[in-house]
């Protein structure tokens, strides 16, 4: 069966530069300049018709093989890809689905939760969200206590899921549940497929300091979800949920946030004539270099992934090394924009109007969310260093 | 270069460079500063030749080789001269326009029986190789050098490759340690090595002594200079990577508390920071040796390169040794603990060919030109 529209073309017989250019102009052409480079998580009812547009093209999973539907894309192109995606200032929607959801149902799903689930994804009918974090499980995700019992063919949930990312714009929703409360705490999970329009869901939007909702509560009353649901054998939902952190931290570790603060930090510096500071040169310098550093780490981890080979646990250094730098440039951002440092939203900077608290805001989430640094810290003291517990 | 090549390398450099405390320890102020003997044996590996062109009985195998080759010596606290003469003294000679003396020398500089070393910078150092504290006078057919070079490493060359300023622009004349009118001081660095601090009192230079002609001298020490920055963070690299170890292995071990202090997080968190230190100075060298072996690598991309490494890998590698000492407590301030032997190598090969600020110096100015 075929999951997603057909391709075109056969994208990687393509020469580079003319699959940069294709890329390009379709980016530059149709992607509507007021969606361009937003200071904030757009909510799915703004940017919801450029990435329609994209399903429709088939374009809206540019990893995933060709055999589900996706473009099938080479390492290299899949690079080209995001880089004129970025370039365009595009900004990412709830892509969970085609991010996580797919990958997952993909190596651990079974073939009817593939024609279920995937081309739902691939038309962006379907939009996920992640369900793990609870009141009393962050770092220590693993304690979670929403509970799922079968009954019949159906599991019934009851707990209560936080910071869960524009669940609001969600459709669906995965969700580790403990099935086993009687086993170590790690092996009484499941990872369970919910329709977040069943009976017993609400959501409610938590708003940040930054003043945006991004992140939601969402409490699961009775929950009924079919058994058909269960991804991966019952009580192992933790190998499958780990199975997606790696890749979790490469996206996060990636210096396309930095980059932008840099652009950011550079905008502010010529408004406040600092740019020949031999003070501030040197300070942007450091900066610089520690995203150039970044960019070439990250390039040794994403050639590990486009070789095929597992992520070792060596990859929470690029969350760290990511997330860190992005603050140290928002915090200069800040120093550097002087008097304006407090201002809310777009500030009127000598010629230019920009948001000085933006990269501020982003970068303070970043080294919460995927597994907080210092828990990274833990993992690689750990599991790298071979430091004792 | 593939890729089977240089893991042989790297496994037949890492088997080679034994840590010898002891060694280390004897060489400390010793002069000459390292072992003749050790050096004809890299010699026979093939690895002072890695840089030079197979025609002048060279392996020219690239940066990818020499990073390797350097980092495992850093590893091991090598004295050996391998990034003042093999990368630094050598790719100057073969960059240059005097055939006879790349004919005759590059050989001998592969099979190790002579050191070479660049004398380039002035009293007061920097990165700018058209600034030089020596110049060439001309009378008729009479050619003489005057003036001073410091910061010349290896101070025990046999020869030095001296940078000078004459009418037509910098010149680089070979001359041999013995020449007349060259005194040379030294000055003690914290690892107990010299640098040499060369003076030229009407020293003869010739056509027969010309390394590079005003037409490539600038272009060839540039060149030189930023590969020997890259190799000297390579084996800065495997400075920090030891003395990481070390202290990783002391933190395993050392009890206080009843617990081995390595439980404690406060102390494991740093220990992880020491370590993404390291690891990108690690990617930092990959990629600026790739560049620098890259055919289309302009003179701009390799400066720029070269800064971005060294920058990182000496302000890493210092934060790593600070750390280090801290975490040992006093055992690791003592000489006669190996962590000291580390910190101090550390810090002149943090110092040496530009530190840190002067690379992001360099860099943001860089930045600004490179496309």
């Amino acid at each position: 069966m075929s999951y997603g529209v057909p391709q075109e073309r056969e994208w990687n017989e393509l020469a580079d530069e003319e699959f940069r250019a294709l890329v390009r102009t379709e980016f530059e052409t149709h992607h509507p300049q007021h969606l361009r480079f937003p200071p904030r998580r757009l909510r799915w009812a703004e940017n919801r018709s450029w990435f329609v547009r994209m399903a429709a093209k088939g374009w809206i999973a540019p990893a995933w093989p060709r055999e589900f539907g996706g473009m099938g894309l080479a390492p290299a192109k899949l690079l080209i890809f995001l880089e004129e995606q970025e370039r365009c200032g595009i900004a990412r929607y709830q892509d969970h689905g085609v991010l996580m959801v797919g990958p997952v149902l993909m190596r651990f799903g079974n073939e009817a939760q593939r024609r279920r689930f995937l081309p739902p994804i691939l038309a962006c009918e379907h939009i996920w969200c992640q369900g793990y974090s609870e009141p009393g499980a962050g770092s220590d995700l693993a304690s979670l206590r929403t509970e799922a019992r079968i009954e019949g063919d159906d599991f019934i949930i009851n707990g209560q899921k936080i910071w869960t990312t524009l669940a609001h714009d969600a459709t669906h929703m995965f969700v580790l549940a403990r099935t086993d409360k009687k086993v170590k705490k790690q092996e009484g999970i499941s990872f369970l497929l919910v329709d977040i329009t069943t009976p017993g869901v609400s959501v409610r939007p938590i708003r940040d300091i930054a003043g945006h909702e991004e992140f939601c509560e969402v409490f699961l009353d009775n929950v009924r979800t079919p058994t058909a649901n269960l991804v991966g054998e019952l009580n192992q939902g933790w190998t499958v949920a780990k199975s997606l952190l790696g890749f979790e931290r490469i996206h996060i570790g990636s210096p396309k946030l930095p980059e932008y603060g840099l652009q950011v930090l550079q905008s502010v510096a010529r408004q406040q004539g600092v740019l020949d500071d031999p003070l501030f040169r040197d300070r942007l310098a450091r900066l610089q270099l520690d995203v150039a550093n970044l960019g070439n780490i990250y390039g040794q981890f994403t050639a590990i992934v486009a070789r095929g080979e597992a992520l070792g646990p060596e990859v929470s250094l690029l969350k760290i090394w990511a997330t860190e730098t992005f603050q140290r440039i928002a915090e200069l951002i800040i120093e550097t924009a002087g008097d304006c440092g407090g201002h809310a939203g777009e500030v009127r900077l000598g010629e230019a109007s920009i948001e000085i608290l933006a990269a501020f805001y982003k970068a303070r989430t970043s080294s919460v969310y995927g597994g907080s640094n210092e828990i990274q810290r833990n993992i690689l003291a750990r599991q790298v260093l071979n430091l004792p517990g | 270069m593939t890729d089977d090549s240089l893991r042989m390398l790297r496994d037949s450099a890492a088997g080679f460079a034994r840590f010898d405390a002891a060694r280390v320890r004897r060489m400390r102020g010793a002069r000459p500063g390292f072992e003749r003997g050790v050096w004809l044996e890299m010699a026979e590996m093939g690895w002072l030749g890695v840089l030079v062109p197979e025609a002048h009985e060279g392996l020219g195998m690239g940066m990818g080789a020499a990073v390797i080759i350097a980092e495992q010596l850093g590893r091991a606290l090598y004295p050996e001269p391998y990034c003042a003469s093999a990368v630094l003294a050598t790719l100057t000679l073969c960059h240059g326009d005097g055939e006879a003396l790349r004919q005759r020398y590059l050989p001998q500089l592969a099979a190790g029986k002579i050191v070479a070393s660049l004398a380039w910078q002035d009293e007061r150092g920097g990165l700018d190789v058209a600034h030089c504290g020596v110049r060439l006078h001309e009378r008729g057919s009479e050619r003489v050098l005057e003036g001073t070079c410091r910061f010349v490493e290896t101070a025990d060359a046999d020869t030095f490759i001296v940078a000078a300023r004459s009418a037509r622009g910098i010149e680089l004349h070979w001359i041999a340690r013995d020449a007349a009118g060259l005194s040379c001081t030294l000055e003690t660095r914290a690892d107990g090595s010299a640098s040499a601090r060369l003076a030229f009192t009407q020293v003869a230079a010739a056509d027969e002594t010309r390394v590079a002609s005003a037409a490539c001298a600038e272009s060839a020490l540039a060149l030189a200079v930023d590969h020997a920055v890259v190799a000297a963070s390579a084996e800065l690299l495997g400075v920090m990577d030891s003395a990481l170890d070390l202290t990783l292995e002391y933190l395993r071990t050392r009890v206080q508390f009843g617990k081995a202090i390595g439980s404690f997080q406060a102390l494991q968190h740093r220990a992880v920071d020491m370590y993404i230190q390291k690891e990108l100075s690690r990617a930092a060298l990959s990629a600026a040796a790739t560049s620098l072996d890259a055919p289309a690598c302009t003179p701009e991309r390799r400066a720029a390169a070269a800064s971005s490494v060294k920058a990182r890998a000496a302000q890493a590698a210092l934060s790593i040794v600070n750390e280090a000492l801290q975490m040992h407590g006093a055992m690791g301030f003592t000489d006669e603990y190996d962590l000291g032997l580390y910190a101090n190598r550390a810090l002149v090969l943090s110092a040496w060919l530009g530190n840190a600020a002067a690379h992001r110096r360099r860099y943001a100015s860089l930045l600004e030109v490179t496309p």
